[in-house]
């Protein structure tokens, strides 16, 4: 069945992009209240040290100076940042303020004053007492015999977890095998650079509530580990996402926000700290650097029998996401393997934390693999494309290592697009060739890797709610958090949609942890999806209830009333209704109600892929050549 | 900490201003601090990412890169200052319709460092834009759309590009 839509599958401009363009989009360093002040954090110059003395007294004189917190004034109690629902993944072994700091940037002090140069100034008149301690910097040194153990408290040595994934009997495979591959390949720690650095606005000022505006892609999650750490229900800690200058996974966590309540709480005054940019490259978060050794056996028809991977990651000072990216990392292989084996290693170091970024594991041992699949095609005189599309997952597949079966994917279609540019570019090329320089080398090449929409692990949920105003508008309510993307417009359309009204008859407001309901959290590429499913669902219960209040209305059984081409129909007589006209007959009168729609959605599955032939505007796996030389 | 207060005069999206600065102070502290220009966004305060992007007598700079007093007497557009009397300036229009606009942080920088360029050249061809907005980091990467629609702005009717008009 072909449906047609009104409102999805339309090219609007996001509705906060006037805003944008204007310069009125509000993000979090750009609020400012009333005798709000500023927090900063020392951070340790060492990547490795013990505090042996914090001498604050200085400090505390400089007039405008209202608050010093040091290690011994904040809980101790060991916690994890991550945006993850809770976890046995999720090791607790980051602390709020430390003396025993493991990375360069690593939280030792708090200041509070009343304008950011003060606290600038403040930092500098506080005097630590390092013992700098011999820091452990890569991964060889981390697993070497004599390296120190950096949380003893966690486990012996520091490769503090190891995530598993297999099927088959890769040593049968490799037998099997007329080509057998190994190699190890490293990949090094990236930094997101949002434009926007971490910023957070605490106010913990009556002591009994806690409202923080903050930068989050997983408000609810950061909700839930700051209310335990500051001893709060949920109920008393609101966390507000402003706009937002990008995400890409480093916002998946707490950063400063605990250490801005407590400010707060100390200082009864609202506390703004926003990262300097150099803060962010060493306090924040970077993707895993990583030794991957992998190992590929072929066929000589081409056909692979077994694939091994054996990835170290460098998780830097704290576990953070660490064993769940290794986990999503498992079981991203776009083969047909029948004999599979991954061993993932969590190694603490004194590196930089590394955190959620882009792809969550899947770009480092999608490097790794493809390189060396690139080189058994080559081996064996097959052309790399056909050796790829002839050892392509396919939908009804298990993907290696999981339970999982694979329902859709346009590999093919998109491999195929990518050669048509090729194709074309090497036929223009041709022709032209008389012009072209010597010196130019020019090569193709490709790689193939795959990635779902919505979390690999099922642990995609959200909810909306949605208000249905007495002329028939809407205001949605989604705790979804839009960090650039678009989804605030994209879930609206949704919204529209259903309930045929046009888009600027829908307003939301998301992620707002007091007024909008719960949702896992932005990542994933998944809020079109997983979000979308539950504003979907609450647009039904909005009609449904509209079906009901109109028999009520009319006297009338509720079953035989249908909602079609955007309008509600009666069983017998001609009276049709829009979804406007609807509501205004039930609003009011003595038979009046208030229509309310409510859904929660919990994600089985990722995202099926975009139809090939969709509309022009849906990039994803469309392949194009932005810019190349000539 | 030394204030070495002095006063300056600047003139800021066509409304001049009286100005208190201290020493260390940057242009872009007095815009986003006491003229509450919020538009201009603070990304690294080193030049690098022209976020903070304005015109100053005409010329595309990085406001975190501008000690306050040298911004005495000259005239500042910011991206606050770009809507005029008819509405949305044709850049703002374009990126908006062209989908230039993600996380938006970048937005306000790209729009100056496009508007300094189209006032000097009111049609550049895509090498001069794309070399114009070099200075302006967009994490999003959509570098495309952006010249897209600082290239469809120059094609609409763009002379004279609006006078700066005041929002105070």
């Amino acid at each position: 069945m072909k449906q047609t839509f009104k409102v999805v599958g339309r090219g609007y401009p996001r509705h906060e992009a006037e805003d944008k363009v204007r310069g009125k989009a509000v993000y979090t360093d750009d609020l400012e209240f009333s005798r709000m002040v500023y927090g900063a954090i020392l951070r340790s110059p060492y990547p490795r040290a013990k505090v042996v003395e914090i001498d604050a007294s200085e400090a505390r004189k400089l007039p405008g100076v209202m608050g010093i917190l040091l290690p011994g004034d904040v809980p101790q109690k060991p916690y994890n940042c991550s945006g993850n629902p809770p976890s046995p993944l999720a090791i607790q072994d980051e602390r709020i303020l430390t003396d025993h700091p493991l990375h360069v940037g690593d939280r030792v002090a708090a200041v509070v004053a009343t304008s950011p140069r003060l606290c600038e100034e403040a930092l500098s008149l506080i005097s630590v007492q390092y013992e700098p301690l011999t820091p452990v910097l890569d991964l060889e040194q981390a697993t070497g015999e004599d390296s120190p153990v950096l949380h003893p408290e966690i486990g012996p040595s520091n490769i503090f977890n190891k995530i598993e994934a297999d099927q088959g009997d890769v040593e049968k495979g490799f037998k099997a095998s007329d080509l057998v591959l190994e190699d190890v390949f490293e990949t090094s720690g990236i930094f997101h650079t949002c434009m926007e650095t971490v910023a957070c606005i605490c106010d913990f000022s009556g002591g009994k509530d806690l409202v923080v505006w903050s930068n989050s892609q997983t408000p609810f999650q950061e909700r839930r580990i700051l209310s335990k750490l500051v001893g709060l229900p949920e109920s008393r800690v609101r966390i507000i996402k402003p706009m937002m200058g990008g995400g890409f996974g480093s916002r998946q966590q707490l950063h400063n926000q605990v250490v801005g309540a407590l400010l707060s709480r100390l200082v009864r005054r609202s506390v703004k700290i926003v990262n300097t940019r150099e803060e962010e490259m060493v306090g924040t978060c970077v993707r895993h650097a990583s030794k991957c050794r992998v190992k590929v056996g072929v066929s000589k028809e081409g056909l692979i029998q077994a694939f091994q991977a054996e990835v170290h990651h460098n998780c830097g000072a704290y576990a953070t996401h660490s064993p769940i990216v290794m986990a999503a990392q498992s079981r991203k292989v776009p083969y047909r393997v029948p004999h599979y084996q991954y061993e993932g290693y969590c190694v603490y170091t004194d590196y930089p934390v590394a955190g959620a970024m882009r792809g969550y594991g899947n770009p480092q041992l999608s490097f790794a693999r493809e390189v060396l699949v690139d080189r058994a095609a080559r081996k064996l005189n097959m052309d790399p494309v056909e050796f790829r599309m002839k050892n392509r997952i396919l939908p009804g597949d298990t993907v290696p290592g999981s339970p999982l079966v694979l329902q859709s994917c346009a590999v093919k279609e998109c491999i195929e697009a990518g050669e048509a540019i090729r194709n074309r570019i090497d036929r223009n090329e041709e022709r032209n060739f008389e012009g072209r320089r010597d010196d130019v080398v020019e090569r193709w090449g490709m790689a193939l890797a795959m990635h779902t929409s919505g979390a690999s692990n099922n642990t995609g949920m959200s909810s909306a709610a949605i208000l249905i105003h007495d002329d028939g508008s809407a205001t949605l309510l989604t705790g979804s958090a839009d960090m650039g993307q678009g989804s605030e417009t994209a879930l609206s359309q949704i919204a529209a949609e259903v309930l045929g009204i046009s888009l600027s008859d829908v307003r939301v407001t998301a992620a707002d942890t007091r007024h909008t309901p719960y949702e896992t959290g932005s990542f994933a590429s998944s809020q079109a999806y997983v979000a979308g499913h539950a504003v979907n669902a609450a647009a039904m219960d909005v009609i449904d209830q509209t079906r009901g209040a109109l028999a009520i209305r009319y006297g009338v059984e509720a079953g035989p009333i249908v909602f079609e081409n955007r309008r509600f129909k009666f069983e017998h007589g001609e009276t049709s209704l829009s979804f406007k006209e609807a509501v205004s007959e039930v609003h009011f009168g003595e038979t009046g109600t208030v229509i309310t729609g409510r859904a929660s959605f919990k994600a089985r599955h990722s995202a099926p892929h975009s139809p090939p032939a969709g509309p022009k505007w849906l990039l994803t796996g469309s392949p194009t050549v932005l810019r190349f030389a000539m | 900490m030394s204030e070495n207060a002095m006063v300056i005069r600047m003139e800021v999206n066509g409304v001049e201003h009286r100005l208190h600065v201290s020493t260390g102070d940057t242009l872009l502290d007095l815009l986003r601090d006491k003229l509450d220009l919020k538009g201009v966004k603070r990304g690294c305060s080193a030049g690098q990412c022209g976020s903070c992007t304005v015109i100053m007598n005409g010329k595309a700079v990085n406001a975190c890169l501008v000690p306050a007093v040298r911004a005495n007497g000259k005239r500042i557009a910011t991206v606050e200052g770009l809507e005029g009397q008819n509405g949305l300036h044709p850049l703002q229009k374009a990126f908006v319709a062209n989908g230039a606009v993600q996380c938006g942080f970048c937005t306000s920088g790209m729009l100056m460092s496009a508007k300094a360029l189209l006032d000097a050249d009111s049609n550049p061809d895509r090498k001069k834009i794309t070399e114009s907005l070099s200075g302006n980091l967009c994490r999003c990467s959509g570098y495309k759309k952006i010249i897209d629609a600082v290239e469809g702005a120059s094609k609409n009717d763009m002379t004279p590009v609006q006078s700066m008009t005041s929002d105070q």
